[in-house]
């Protein structure tokens, strides 16, 4: 368990990705431990969700690593198939939270969260459904478990959304702006998902607009422009003390723009 | 002017028969051009050039000629050389002639679910071909049904072209009925009612079915 818990959960070294001739990450270095929460502020375009999607691997970075759980994700050296099945095996591993949540809208609520464990796993129905609707309780919506996407709130589909990633039991939770497009009053409730979350000790990584938030439920927040890391220190230094000038005219302009 | 319906009453079971057939056929025909559809648009997506350039041949040969034009090839023009059976002539011709045309609805379904989609469940560790297959396929169905309803109200209808090469579906019953009893007009306001008929039962089956995939898109 010691050695364990040495081994960061989420490790990047030197990752650098480009869009053309655009550099949107400029060589990150990130270690996660276990169980910490993470967060990354920004203005838009400074490359943080792009970090979040390259962990995934929904982006392809050009250079650095990516280690989960001492793990490779990339691997230059697996082509075709051989890296789709490891990068199929290595994302059962991660759970991604969307802003725009892409829920599926052809299944039921519950569905949503069974499908993977059932397909991936091989998890038999009855499990399967247990798992689903012990999940969707965890989010308040087992009375939602037979509805479609389309007639639930932002909120409560970015709630499925958590569960469905949560499903596949991740050793990381990964959140790309998970409350932006939802209205106001609804972001409270999957902020409160979020933080039961780290309550139990998920690790997560999240990118987020709401400073509130990040403040209370990280251990650690980073602070990215231009691709590069700006600064970091834990949520109530980096929040009210900024040593950079750049993190302080973020701060202030978004505080100026939440007013 | 004076109607006469007695022989329409006559030869009723004649028609009934034609409706049968029509009806059998329709029914024969939207499975296999649905399915068909499907495959195609699939493999004309998601395949290598030298395995989708001719199935995109196939789609444009069918689109851009008439079906009568199709039937009388297949089954005049290669007749010259093999006998095909009319009724499988005429099954596989409209079969063909509506999987163009429903690939064609599937090819714009399957490109417009959109990539959020697919990243959501290759995030969960689905790999590409198993999220084309739990993921998109089925979204694009549920898109398509609206389309997919009109193309089989209209491809019923197109049963009648089959009558010239003497599948003994409605039209050809009743050309029948008149060539014995010589009242045309009373059987063809008949059949128009019986085609009317059938195209309201299909339109409430639509909606209905429009319904339930409405609720999940």
């Amino acid at each position: 368990m010691t050695q364990a818990t040495e081994t960061p959960m989420v490790e990047l070294k030197g990752v650098k990705k480009r869009f053309g001739n655009l550099e949107v990450l400029k060589g990150i270095d990130l270690k996660v431990d276990r169980g910490k929460i993470i967060s990354i502020i920004g203005p838009s375009g400074s490359g943080k969700s792009t970090l979040l999607r390259s962990i995934n691997y929904l982006e392809v970075i050009d250079e650095g690593s990516i280690l989960l759980d001492g793990a490779q994700v990339n691997r230059p050296d697996l082509k075709g198939l051989a890296f789709e099945r490891h990068i199929n095996h290595i994302r059962q591993n991660m759970g991604m939270v969307f802003q725009h949540f892409n829920l599926f809208p052809h299944l039921s609520t519950l569905e949503n969260v069974t499908l993977a464990p059932r397909k991936l796993k091989g998890v038999d129905a009855r499990s399967a459904r247990e798992l689903g609707m012990d999940l969707l309780e965890r989010v308040g919506l087992a009375d939602k478990a037979s509805a479609y996407p389309s007639s639930l709130s932002g909120g409560q589909k970015q709630r499925v959304a958590i569960a469905r990633a949560l499903a596949m039991r991740p050793k990381v939770m990964l959140f790309d702006e998970a409350t932006s497009a939802l209205d106001p009053e609804l972001v409270e409730e999957v902020n409160q998902v979020m933080k039961r979350l780290a309550e139990e000790h998920m690790t997560m990584l999240i990118v987020t607009h709401e400073m509130g938030f990040a403040r209370d439920v990280s251990d650690w927040a980073m602070f990215m422009d231009g691709g590069v890391v700006v600064e970091e220190n834990t949520p109530d230094r980096l929040f009210t003390h900024p040593d950079q000038e750049r993190t302080c005219n973020f701060l202030r302009k978004h505080l100026a723009s939440q007013a | 002017m004076e109607f006469d319906f007695s022989p329409v009453i006559t030869y009723f079971p004649t028609l009934l028969k034609g409706v049968g057939a029509t009806l059998l056929i329709g029914l024969v025909v939207a499975i296999m051009s649905i399915i068909g559809g499907q495959i195609v648009a699939v493999i004309s997506l998601y395949t290598r050039k030298a395995v989708n350039w001719p199935l995109r041949f196939f789609i444009w040969l069918f689109m851009t000629t008439p079906l009568l034009l199709q039937l009388y090839f297949l089954y005049f023009g290669l007749g010259q050389w093999i006998l095909i059976p009319a009724i499988v002539v005429g099954v596989l011709g409209l079969g063909f002639h509506y999987m163009a045309y429903n690939a064609d609805i599937f090819i714009a379904t399957i490109k417009s679910v959109s990539n959020g989609q697919y990243e959501a469940s290759r995030s969960l560790g689905f790999g590409h071909y198993a999220t084309i297959f739990y993921i998109v396929i089925p979204q694009a169905f549920y898109r398509a049904v609206p389309q997919l309803g009109n193309n089989m109200i209209i491809m019923v209808k197109d049963i009648s072209v089959l009558s010239a090469i003497g599948i003994a579906e409605l039209v050809y019953m009743s050309q029948y009925a008149i060539s014995v009893t010589f009242r045309p007009f009373e059987f063809y306001i008949t059949i128009a009612v019986v085609y009317y008929l059938i195209n309201v039962l299909m339109e409430a089956g639509q909606s209905w079915v429009e319904r339930r995939a409405a609720i999940r898109k």
